[in-house]
């Protein structure tokens, strides 16, 4: 048996589940229904997403915390890795590494704009950035590694 | 005022703090952090895991809050860089943090955080930070 060549896009299954998941973001998830996520582009290996950013995560100065962008990247880099599958796998992060470019001010949106690089066997790469939606200055950029086939807590390690 | 005084007076200003139930005390010497639980840290209801992301903004608001401690709360801390590795699955629970000091220089400080939630010797998540101090426009 050989194995089909990879796809340019996006498998129906996987697509088909990505929007059900981006319903369910859109609507039910409080985190998620915070940032008002908006999806720009989701297509295979990629994942591009509109976010607001509330008053919830500032630091003291009254800007957007780094942490913020963190967990931003950390969410839309592993939807990015999840369109780079063939089969529904849960995916989860091994490690990201995030670089603050500039601050940000609350109550308006960045583009976080991600790329899975390369999926090499269950490990997928993901790079991207965050750009400040009113001016498009760069605001962070990101790079992560993700696991593929993750199981949940409470049973054995996924590792 | 003390460095617990200092890490208090830190989270209070910071709504982030507030969003990650963020709190502090001294144990045994050593700063001990804590993230209390909610629903709002979780980041897949199916599989009942704290959001990595939301670790991750512990485990960086940890470090900055001792650092900024560690200054005697008169110096600017900006995050130069992060990178947090998941060692371990989150569950839908409390998580602590303690805080290292690499290296405090004049400009720079190298700082890594250790994340755990039931077990200290089986740490959730592990993170290294890197903190411009002062000015960063000069």
């Amino acid at each position: 048996m050989t194995t089909p060549p990879p796809s340019a896009d996006i498998n129906p299954a996987i697509g088909a589940m990505l929007k059900s998941a981006r319903d369910w973001l859109l609507t039910e998830h409080a985190l998620f229904q915070t940032l008002d996520l908006k999806p720009l582009l989701i297509g295979r290996n990629k994942a591009t997403f509109s976010v607001f950013l509330p008053d919830d995560f500032c630091d003291a100065r009254g800007k957007v915390h780094g942490a913020l962008l963190t967990l931003i990247m950390d969410s839309i880099f592993g939807l990015a890795a999840f369109t780079a599958l063939d089969e529904l796998k849960p995916v989860a992060t091994i490690n990201l590494r995030s670089d603050y470019l500039g601050d940000i001010d609350p109550g308006g949106r960045v583009i976080c704009a991600a790329e899975c690089t390369e999926l090499r066997g269950d490990i997928a790469h993901v790079a991207g950035q965050l750009t400040d939606a009113a001016t498009n200055r760069p605001i962070a950029t990101g790079a992560g590694a993700f696991i593929i086939g993750a199981r949940s807590p409470g049973r054995e390690s996924r590792l | 005022m003390s460095e617990l005084d200092l890490i208090e007076r830190y989270a209070a200003a910071a709504p982030i703090a507030r969003w990650l139930g963020f709190s502090a005390a001294v144990s045994e010497g050593d700063t001990l952090f804590t993230l209390a639980f909610d629903e709002r840290h979780i980041g897949n209801k199916l599989i009942r895991a704290l959001h990595g992301g939301a670790i991750a903004a512990f485990l960086e608001f940890s470090a900055q809050a001792t650092l900024y401690a560690r200054l005697g709360g008169e110096r600017d801390i900006t995050t130069i860089n992060s990178d947090t590795d998941y060692l371990r699955s989150a569950k839908a629970q409390d998580m602590k943090a303690r805080v290292n000091i690499l290296r405090l220089g004049r400009r720079l400080a190298f700082i890594e955080a250790k994340g755990w939630q039931k077990d200290e010797t089986a740490p959730v998540a592990v993170a290294r930070f890197r903190f411009r101090l002062g000015d960063t426009e000069k």
